[in-house]
């Protein structure tokens, strides 16, 4: 149809519908890739359907009963013991597997590290071992292990169960099960963990598992597909957390930027629209020809949000590969890409449709002479209706949880609502206040007056933008900052555990006279939660898969005098250790997923021992400190008796771990765990996650951008031919230069307060009630926002005044 | 007519522009000169040129080919900053839509051209002008809300606050009913009678034109007659 738009009209919607296309590629890519990685992680953790684990070894009755249902059975021992490299003490988890091994999944091994891997089906054979890379410098070695001497030919590289590597403290060594009796490592009262591994038909399984149940032993624990995911550490939640939504910002400017674009579009439409409808062409065959002009932006902006989207893939995958100790596995699917197409596609008709519908519907003479009907009241519903359904259908695909993206779609609405009303206010309110003789103040007001609408709904969507901007910069730095105001550079780098009673004062010698810094020892009580108000645990049903892995596990109660560095008391008081009372100090997380509180009474069994008493208090513990920290503490009282062995937590610098071989062969018993790889893991995910987070934040900062141009772009006309009145009555270029660009800066001013404070806001409830993080409020960031805003937008009024002097003023004369 | 007493010169004035189908003629050699406080109303149809006759003599666009002459100083080799400068304080404006800055009260608009121009007592000025166009009552109200001829009667006192030696006057009735247009037309007489401004006057109603000094005709962007 001549007269109206080709394609090229479209080029800033097309722009911001091909960076929300490659958006959600990229993030629907690599969320992907990581939800694979922990399928197959979940599937390959037991090496099996079904496992039994034991601190004891395992009766033979249980292989007996699987064989008789038809099942493979495999057994693994596996314990913690300490190899020699040069002087220095490896502490390592040693495994010990038959020849069945695994039952699902493969190993993987090499002869070279960075060399090809073999995949096999069967563990190390008689007479030698497999050890982790962290062992390279023993390849080739006859290694001593206890009594053995064996051959070390392999690094494996792969092993199924060996689960979430990020928490595993010790390298491993694999060995065949018929070699470990000859090392003499297990005697009595050494720390085994033994396993019966079951693997067959899903009938013949649940069998097994129905048969076992009644059966099972105090210290025996079944593990099965649907408790095998290892609980993932508070730091990698918040850090995925904060990533999905990072992504949910980071569309929403996306998303401010097509509104934006649309309504700018529309709005250049309508004369050429109700031209056309005042010379007879019909309202069906202008909806036909915008629909297929649309079509067109959204079939280029999926081609090529796509592209972008694949390629911008690569970058996050380098910053997220090692996460999960391994490198994401390719996706395969379509799904990322429909998804990503599906989401353009509902952007852009959800935004652009209504007001092309509102321009069409328009009657010309409404267009010409500039009125506001209660129709287009009522149209301008729809486009708000239209927008907050796309939202809703978007988040809802994105997070497929409708309750969570109603929540979302509410915080978005009330932030997108109260904007509008809030710019409003100031405006007005700088207008009445504003007192005449300032030509330009009184000039800059009444254009912003004038054009409210228009400035509030600019104002609005690129304060959102700004503010999604900042709550990414504001929670990423808070995130990074709790980090490293927890982790201060002398932090402790070994843990000494298992330390007898009555060595405790002799090893704190033997480390204080070689200057070691060391932390208070702490006594540690190996029990086991028996009994909640004196009623069995076993007979209560608790709806959180984590309090039945809790109950299985064995706790280690220890004592404190005061409340304890990073933890924060958040019920009951802390233990009164005057009064000889039995109390008992409970992790906050514990006693929500084991529905227990202040005044419960808990009874525990220590070896013959029961210990009973009533909780005095919650605490809030912070677990990433690498501090000891501890699920419960008892008063000094109740634990003095009983059986127990101690902690301490040490800095042991790099001229000192010379000493640690002589510390070993003087306190054999003592096991030392080295947490500075744990450590420096963790501050890796959280920086390699911080820069896979800068990279949203250049789509981000793109579609901030996109919204600035458009916003620009809107009042365009306006302002030329307000500036073209200007100059027939005699302005100077300075005082065109100057109103034009303070009315940005003004406008970038009030954007950047508002922008500031509710980022502040969201950053602080985002902080608090979300990651759990303290919150600091930041000077900065209200600095930054101001600058930025005022700074960007002023550019762009210099950018927008450049053009503006070249105007003639005859346009006055034209308009 | 002696050379002291030309408010306006006109010498052979083309004006061309180019457009996709080539170059078009608007103005083709047209002279003529204004004296000091006389009413010169340019008539013609749609198209003649007029507007951008008007344009010209005020210095808002620049001639092809030939010269004009304003208050004493060549347009021709002058920037736009410079001709502004010619304008400040000296040259009013009448539009036919009026041009005022919405948003802003009739006070603010009139006193927009003298604070540009930098007069200290802007407001007293502005408000003795509205007085003189009998809308003091209304000096706080929007212009948004002021009638067609009331918005009219603001851009007149926003010209005359200046006190210009020469008011430029775009089809000054061509948005207002007959009446209303009637009771401008008095106005921007009445007071061009009382300060002795030189009227340029650009309409194509024939009662309007009747009450200027001297008529000129444009016909297709040539002087006639």
């Amino acid at each position: 149809m001549s007269g109206l738009p080709k394609i090229q009209s479209y080029w800033l919607m097309l722009i911001a519908t091909v960076i929300t296309v490659a958006i959600v590629n990229t993030s629907q890519l690599i969320t992907q890739r990581i939800s694979l990685l922990l399928d197959r992680q979940a599937s390959e953790l037991l090496a099996a359907d079904l496992v039994i684990v034991s601190d004891n070894s395992l009766p033979e009755e249980y292989v007996q009963q699987a064989v008789n249902l038809g099942l493979k059975v495999s057994r693994t021992t596996s314990l913690r013991t300490a190899v020699f490299i040069e002087d220095d003490a490896q502490l390592v988890e040693l495994k010990a597997v038959d020849s069945f091994y695994p039952l699902r999944g493969e190993l993987e091994k090499t002869v070279n590290p960075g060399g090809d891997k073999t995949k096999v089906q069967q563990g190390p054979r008689v007479g030698e071992v497999w050890l982790d890379a962290k062992l390279e410098s023993l390849l080739g070695e006859i290694i001593a292990l206890g009594k053995s001497r064996l051959a070390a030919n392999w690094l494996l590289t792969y092993e199924p169960d060996r689960g979430g590597t990020l928490f595993n403290l010790a390298p491993r060594i694999l060995m065949n099960l018929e070699d470990l009796s000859a090392t003499g490592l297990i005697v009595a009262g050494s720390r085994v963990r033994y396993r019966l591994l079951f693997a067959g038909e899903e009938g013949q399984i649940a069998k097994l598992s129905g048969w076992l149940k009644p059966r099972l032993g105090e210290v025996e624990t079944i593990q099965n597909l649907e408790n095998a995911r290892p609980e993932m550490r508070r730091a990698l939640e918040r850090t995925h957390q904060f990533f999905a939504l990072s992504i949910v910002l980071t569309l929403v400017i996306a998303m401010v930027a097509i509104a934006i674009t649309a309504r700018y579009t529309a709005s250049r439409e309508a004369s050429k629209v109700a031209m056309l409808r005042a010379f007879g062409v019909s309202q069906s065959k202008l909806f036909r020809f915008y629909t297929w002009q649309l079509t067109k932006v959204w079939l280029i902006a999926t081609l090529a949000g796509i592209g972008i989207g694949w390629f911008s893939q690569f970058p996050l995958q380098w910053a997220l590969d090692g996460w999960f100790g391994k490198e994401l596995p390719p996706v395969n699917a379509i799904q990322p890409y429909l998804i990503a197409a599906v989401v353009g596609l509902i952007s852009l008709a959800g935004f652009s449709l209504p007001y092309l519908v509102n321009v069409i519907a328009t009657p010309p003479m409404q267009v010409f002479r500039h009125i506001r009907s209660p129709q287009s009241i009522r149209r301008n519903l729809l486009v708000s209706g239209s927008a907050i359904a796309a939202v809703f259908l978007v988040l809802i695909i994105l997070m497929q949880s409708s309750k969570l993206a109603m929540a979302t779609l509410v915080i978005v609405l009330a932030i997108a609502l109260l904007l509008p009303v809030i710019f409003r206010l100031m405006i007005n309110t700088l207008l009445y206040s504003a007192k005449p003789g300032f030509w330009m103040r009184q000039y800059l007001l009444s254009r912003l007056k004038t054009n409210t609408r228009a400035a509030v709904f600019v104002m609005s969507g690129f304060s959102l933008a700004l503010l999604s901007i900042l709550l990414i910069a504001v929670v990423k730095d808070e995130l990074l900052s709790s980090w490293q105001r927890q982790l201060p550079d002398d932090i402790a780098n070994y843990f000494l555990i298992n330390i007898p009673t009555e060595e405790v004062s002799e090893l704190k010698q033997f480390l204080e006279s070689r200057q070691v810094r060391l932390s208070t020892a702490y006594p540690l009580v190996s029990t086991r939660l028996t009994h909640i108000n004196e009623e069995p645990v076993d007979t209560i049903e608790f709806s959180s898969p984590r309090a039945e892995r809790l109950l299985h596990h064995s706790f280690n109660i220890s004592f404190a005098l005061n409340l304890p560095d990073d933890n924060i008391l958040v019920e009951g008081k802390w233990i009164d250790s005057n009064s000889g009372l039995a109390q008992l100090s409970v992790e906050q997380g514990m006693a929500e997923s084991l529905q227990i509180g202040v005044g419960d009474i808990l009874s525990f069994s220590v070896g013959s021992e029961v210990i009973e008493a009533p909780i005095t208090n919650i605490r809030s513990v912070f677990w990433e400190n690498f501090k000891p920290n501890f699920y419960i503490i008892a008063n000094r009282q109740t634990i003095e008796d009983l059986p127990q062995t101690w902690l301490l937590s040490a800095l042991i610098e790099d001229a000192q771990k010379g000493e640690l071989k002589k510390l070993l062969a003087r306190f054999p018993s003592v096991t030392l765990l080295d947490i500075s790889e744990l450590m420096a893991r963790m501050r890796s995910i959280v920086e390699r996650a911080s820069i896979a987070l800068e990279f949203f934040f250049l789509f981000a900062l793109a579609s901030g951008f996109i919204v600035l141009f458009a916003a620009v772009q809107t009042g365009r006309h306006e302002r030329q031919t307000e500036t073209s009145l200007l100059r027939a009555l005699s302005a100077k270029t300075s005082q065109l230069y100057r109103v034009n660009v303070l009315e940005f800066t003004l406008m970038g001013t009030l954007i950047g307060l508002f922008s500031a404070l509710f980022a502040s806001l969201a950053g602080w409830i985002v902080s608090v009630y979300f990651f759990d993080i303290d919150y600091q409020f930041s000077p900065a960031l209200w600095a930054y926002s101001l600058v930025s805003a005022s700074i960007v937008l002023t550019i762009a009024g210099i950018l927008v005044s450049r053009k503006v002097y070249n105007i003639s003023p005859m346009k006055i004369l034209r308009t | 007519m002696t050379e002291n007493n030309l408010c306006i010169s006109v010498q052979k004035v083309s004006k061309t522009v180019d457009t996709a189908d080539g170059v078009l003629d608007i103005l083709q050699n047209i002279s003529f000169n204004v004296e000091y406080q006389e009413a010169l109303v340019i008539k013609g149809a749609s198209g003649s040129g007029k507007t951008t006759l008007l344009g010209l003599m005020a210095g808002l666009d620049q001639v092809t080919s030939g010269e004009i002459i304003l208050l004493g100083e060549k347009l021709g080799d002058k920037t736009e900053e410079q001709r502004s400068a010619i304008r400040a304080g000296k040259v009013g404006f009448v539009f036919q839509s009026f041009q005022l800055v919405q948003g802003a009260t009739a006070l603010q608009n009139v006193m927009l051209p003298l604070e540009l121009g930098g007069e200290k007592n802007a407001a007293e000025i502005a408000l003795n002008s509205l007085q003189q166009v009998g809308l003091e009552t209304k000096k706080d109200t929007l212009v948004d809300l002021l009638s067609g001829g009331e918005q009219q009667r603001v851009s007149i006192a926003r010209a005359y606050a200046v006190k210009p030696r020469i008011l430029f006057a775009d089809e000054p009735t061509g948005n207002l009913d007959a009446s209303t247009g009637h009771q401008i037309a008095d106005l921007m007489f009445h007071l061009r009678d009382q300060s002795g401004t030189t009227l340029i006057l650009v309409t194509h109603e024939v009662e309007l034109a009747k009450r200027g000094d001297r008529q000129i005709l444009l016909e297709s962007g040539r002087l006639q007659g």
